[in-house]
């Protein structure tokens, strides 16, 4: 079952080490919403899909965009409404709070297409690898790509769960809206049951390969920072500095707005 | 050190529980040796795999007697992870053991918890991938492995601690036939090498390649030798609840010299005069026609049926089916075949991209599981997958009363079906607490409930032993007999042989061969093409004259002269 | 046991990512039937189900709404699968002081209070986290969580608690067994912790609610008419109010000798 949005690929973007990877995508997010004009985030944006080309991300990007135009639609649309401007535009909406609406539309679209980028590039272990190097500790690190490598397995139950109800009978599209959420009930059950009846199954395979055995384990992925990797880590610092110079001299701002 | 596994009176009860799980079991293993456990469940067979490692009684609480040994050192006391280097542990479950996030991380965890070094462990990755034939596949998610092969990661996964012993608890148990095979050429190799090998399973045709079979039953070793000394006693294995050799069966049935082999069993039953009476086959033939004959109208018409996933990849491909009411089919063939696919166009959980499906002459397209649901049931592989509720009633009511069925109607329709599988009395218990295989037949009373005319099973024999897939297939058998159509999507080809009148072999998305099983089963070459392979008595009569499905078939048409 | 973190964030991720497909404000929130699991982990495995939770909406995230506001989420989610066993019998004449089995109405009344506590104070997390960034107004996402978390879990939630108590119970996984009592630890003031975390949680989301829908004149004359913005108002006001929400944990330890008697103890 193809669940992950890593896209199999030898670009430059791929090649990179996990953690300047990773330092760009936190500086992406902290450039992006740095400013309330959409300028910078609309610019980053375009850097992001410039990426994305390069990377060929796009099937990752396809996937996402329903989710990714909804978000950004939705902030537009909510500040376009809910703030408030000194130029009006059309009933509530002001030129003020329309260009703000867009703003955090932007930032929402450029950090999380980014973010994609980023996954569509990483493969799982090398974004573990990355995060245990930048000092996550080991067990929070194995938790979380172990229950990475079993979503796909329980996406999977979950199907042949919602089928097999189905087949006897289970109709959650009808009744009112109690009778509904009720109906969720037969589903819930068996693939929550079935993860708890296994957690003595792991628990011994784990306990059977070694897990905790020894104070210090060793670690199998090496990283290693070449000339490209630091390049990357310095672009990801000029993001920071362009955050900070952005936040201290008030550039950016939309003059007139209130929120 | 001249044993490497030596167990001296052990007993182990687990806390809480009334009956000990081992029961004084002595048991000495020489290095080198390959052991296989057989017995039916409960017997005792994955404690003992337990024990080995310390899972029992470090992890899995018990009061344990008696003293363990492994290569020549007290086990009493040992944590599981100074013994796990040792002794490597494989489970049934393959899904519950991978951890990683790809094949090669899989097979470094172990060894990097033992704080190897990253370059020795790039060593045995490259060793234990080539030794299970997974090399190539390095980078894959096991997510993305067929079961079989993430059987053989797991396999690698324990490997490359180097153990000097290593114990499968039923590791081909939820395989099919090629990823059984896969996993068994696996131990072979292994065994070459002179790695000890302890490993308990069910299907005793496999057991036959081990230097000693061991037999448990309660607890308690009743039995153990060479293959020969043991699995020769068919009908006491059988009695034991353990599934026994064709080739044993039969040789002993008729009071001729032991044979564990189709080609043994074949010079024996030659040697002494047997071959299939012609008199007797016809007669055979005959009733199969009978009862074809006696069938009723096409219940479901399958026609030129084409499913491709949204992925574009065909699925199914020109499939052409016709069952009538009161007929009893197996579906066979390997995992991604199609048969899944096919079985669930028939009460609408998938719709045709192409051709067309009929149920009681009415096309399925536009009509809803639910609607489909009356005519058509469909039990699960895996009971898991949908028992949800606090009793067995509420779990049997489920269907009728998503039917809308007043409840009077509901509570006839619960004793019927808990009568028809033999649960009466129960309602009131919790089904998780029940066994695989009462669970298994909670969920096919839930949905002979609805009263559907054509009942799907879906491996129905799966995780049972052999006592419980008996039970399992007489209760389909009796289900047939009263009206119903069947049709049972299966790898176990002795269920096929004894109990399907008809077989559907399917290939590559396409229906491969179909006929009455006696024709099916008889044509070896073509079954394996498809990666199948019948059971040993319907392979020795193929040799002998003629197709016999059976014992009781053999014991009536194998004559002398 | 790290086990059932691990299990809990997958169960909890696989059932989240289907419905990223067909979201309502996606990426933030969804009508989700997988705001079912995290009251009901959080009272059959304690800690485990708050990291597992915290977790398994990060992996969540990472199927396509991962972004700035996804800090939040985990902080907001670890609240959701944290408090509903934090609280477990500790909100005195609210609670039943007893094993949350869902055997009788009691504890039924005492599983809505504290799912709604700790969904509000997810609601609260989030919607404060992103109003502090500037991307959504407090008032939507404050609602919206609020009512994803609270109105199907408190509906359906503790009928799939019941079914599932006595059996987990039942294979020895229910934290309180699993758990020595020293690692959980006996905060003498886990009682006023408690209160400290639902008030806490109840009135500044209340009033993050009200500063937010414009209602602050007594709250911040600034708010409407000097132009310095309602926003800052209410992330100014927002923080004490999560600042005393994390002091609860500090001072705060779950309950753990309820339902002792009986029942084995595996693993």
């Amino acid at each position: 079952m193809d669940v992950y949005l890593y896209v199999e690929g030898n670009s430059p973007l791929h090649r990179l080490d996990p953690r300047p990877k990773m330092l760009l995508v936190v500086g992406l997010i902290f450039l992006a919403v740095a400013a309330e004009h959409p300028l910078v985030p609309g610019a980053l944006l375009g850097l992001v899909l410039a990426a994305a080309q390069v990377a060929g991300a796009w099937p990752a990007l396809r996937r996402v965009r329903t989710i990714l135009l909804t978000i950004g639609g939705f902030s537009t649309v909510a500040w376009a409404l809910l703030a408030r401007g000194t130029t009006p535009l059309l009933g509530p909406v002001t030129v003020e709070s329309l260009l703000y609406g867009l703003g955090t539309g932007l930032k929402l679209v450029a950090t999380i297409a980014g973010s994609v980028v980023f996954l569509a590039t990483t493969k799982n272990e090398e974004l573990a690898a990355g995060l245990i190097r930048l000092g996550l500790p080991y067990p929070v690190a194995f938790a979380f790509s172990t229950a990475l490598r079993l979503v796909p397995t329980f996406v999977g139950t979950g199907a042949t769960i919602i089928q097999a109800q189905k087949s006897r009978g289970l109709d959650v599209e009808s009744g009112h809206l109690l009778e509904r959420m009720r109906k969720h009930i037969p589903l819930v059950v068996p693939i929550f049951a079935g993860a708890i009846r296994s957690a003595n199954r792991l628990a011994m395979a784990l306990e059977s390969k070694g897990f905790g055995a020894r104070p210090r384990r060793t670690y199998y992925l090496e990283l290693r920072m070449g000339p490209g990797d630091w390049a990357a880590v310095a672009v990801a610092a000029l993001m920071f500095l362009g955050f900070l110079l952005i936040r201290l001299t008030g550039w950016g701002e939309i003059p007139g707005l209130h929120r | 050190m001249s044993t490497a596994i030596d167990l001296r009176g052990v007993r182990f009860t687990y806390r809480g529980a009334a009956r000990p799980a081992l029961d004084g079991v002595d048991l000495t293993v020489a290095p080198g040796e390959f052991v296989v456990l057989v017995g039916p469940s409960g017997a005792g067979k994955s404690t003992l795999c337990y024990i080995l490692n310390g899972l029992v009684p470090q992890f899995l609480r018990g009061r344990l007697e008696g003293s363990v040994t492994i290569l020549g050192e007290p086990a009493a006391g040992r944590k599981v992870s100074a013994l796990a280097e040792k002794v490597g542990l494989v489970f049934q479950d393959f899904e519950s053991q991978l951890f990683s996030t790809n094949v090669e991380l899989e097979v470094a965890f172990a060894p990097e918890n033992f704080g190897v070094d990253p370059a020795e462990i790039r060593r045995r990755v490259r060793e234990c991938l080539a030794t299970v034939g997974l090399t190539g596949l390095e980078h894959r998610e096991p997510a993305t492995l067929s079961g079989g092969q993430k059987q053989r990661l797991a396999i690698a996964s324990v490997l490359s601690m180097e153990p000097r012993i290593l114990v499968m608890d039923e590791p081909t148990t939820d395989l099919d036939p090629l990823g059984k095979e896969a996993v068994f050429a696996v131990a072979r190799r292994l065994r070459e090498r002179g790695l000890t090998l302890v490993i308990a399973e069910h299907e005793t045709e496999e057991a036959a390649a081990a230097d000693r079979v061991v037999v448990l039953h309660e607890g308690r070793v009743v039995a153990q030798g060479t293959p020969r000394e043991v699995l020769t006693r068919a009908d006491w294995l059988e009695e034991l609840g353990v599934q026994p050799l064709g080739a044993a069966q039969i040789t002993a049935r008729l009071g001729l010299p032991p044979a564990l082999t189709v080609e043994e069993a074949v010079e024996v039953l030659r040697e002494a005069g047997y071959r299939v009476d012609p008199a007797a086959l016809v007669e055979l033939r005959e009733r199969d026609r009978r009862r074809a004959a006696a069938l009723g109208e096409p219940v479901i018409e399958v026609r030129d049926l084409e499913h491709r996933y949204p992925n574009g990849v065909a699925a199914l491909q020109g499939v052409n089916l016709t069952i009538r009411r009161g007929e009893f089919v197996a579906l066979v063939g390997q995992n991604g075949s199609g048969k899944t696919t096919l079985v669930k166009h028939l009460n609408g959980l998938l719709q045709p991209t192409g051709g067309e499906v009929r149920v009681a002459g009415v096309p399925t397209a536009g009509q809803s599981v639910l609607q489909l649901g009356r005519r058509v049931g469909y039990v699960f592989q895996n009971p898991d997958h949908q028992i949800f509720a606090e009793t067995v009633y509420d779990e049997v009511a489920f269907g009728p009363r998503n039917h809308g069925l007043p409840e009077p109607e509901v509570q006839a329709r619960v004793e019927e079906a808990l009568a028809a599988v033999g649960l009466t009395g129960r309602e009131e218990e919790d089904p998780f607490a029940m066994t695989r295989g009462e669970r298994q037949r909670v969920a096919v009373a839930s949905v002979l409930a609805t009263r559907p005319e054509v009942i799907i099973l879906d491996e129905p024999t799966t995780g049972l032993d052999y006592r419980e897939q008996r039970q399992m297939m007489e209760l389909v058998r009796r289900l047939n007999e009263q009206g119903h159509t069947i049709l049972c999507v299966t790898h176990t080809m002795w269920v096929v042989a004894e109990y399907a009148h008809r077989t559907v072999v399917m290939r590559d998305g396409r229906i491969w061969m179909d006929g009455p099983t006696r024709e099916v089963l008889a044509r070896e070459e073509e079954l394996t093409a498809a990666s199948l392979k019948p059971p040993q008595l319907v392979r020795i009569t193929g040799r002998l004259g003629g197709t016999l499905l059976s014992l009781e078939e053999c014991l009536h048409a194998l004559r002398k002269g | 046991m790290i086990v059932l973190t691990v299990l809990v964030a997958a169960v909890y991720a696989a059932v989240l990512i289907p419905f990223k497909a067909i979201p309502i404000v996606p990426g933030i929130t969804e009508l989700r039937i997988a705001q079912v699991l995290p009251p009901v982990a959080s009272l059959l495995f304690g800690p485990a189900a708050a990291w597992g939770i915290a977790i398994g909406n990060l992996i969540g995230d990472l199927f396509g709404t991962f972004g700035p506001g996804s800090a939040f989420g985990f902080l907001g989610n670890f609240f959701l699968g944290a408090m509903p066993y934090m609280l477990w019998g500790r909100l005195g004449p609210l609670s039943a002081h007893q094993e949350p089995a869902m055997a009788n109405r009691r504890q039924v009344l005492e599983f809505i209070i504290v799912t709604a506590v700790s969904g509000i104070a997810c609601a609260f997390a989030i919607a404060w986290g992103l109003e502090l960034l500037g991307l959504f107004p407090f008032t939507v996402l404050g609602l919206l969580i609020a009512m994803n978390n609270v109105i199907l879990p408190g509906a359906v939630g503790w009928i799939v608690l019941r079914l599932l108590y006595r059996r987990v119970k039942r294979w020895g996984l229910i934290w309180t067994e699993l758990m020595e009592p020293e690692e959980v630890g006996n905060q003498p003031t886990a009682s006023v912790a408690a209160w400290l975390c639902a008030v806490a949680t109840l009135a500044g989301w209340a009033l993050c609610l009200a500063l937010s829908v414009g209602a602050g004149g007594k709250f911040g004359d600034a708010g409407l008419q000097a132009g310095t913005g309602g926003a800052m108002n209410v992330v100014l006001a927002g923080a004490p109010f999560l600042a005393a929400i994390l002091l609860s944990f500090v001072l705060g330890s779950p309950r753990t000798d309820l339902g002792q008697q009986g029942g084995e103890r595996a693993a």
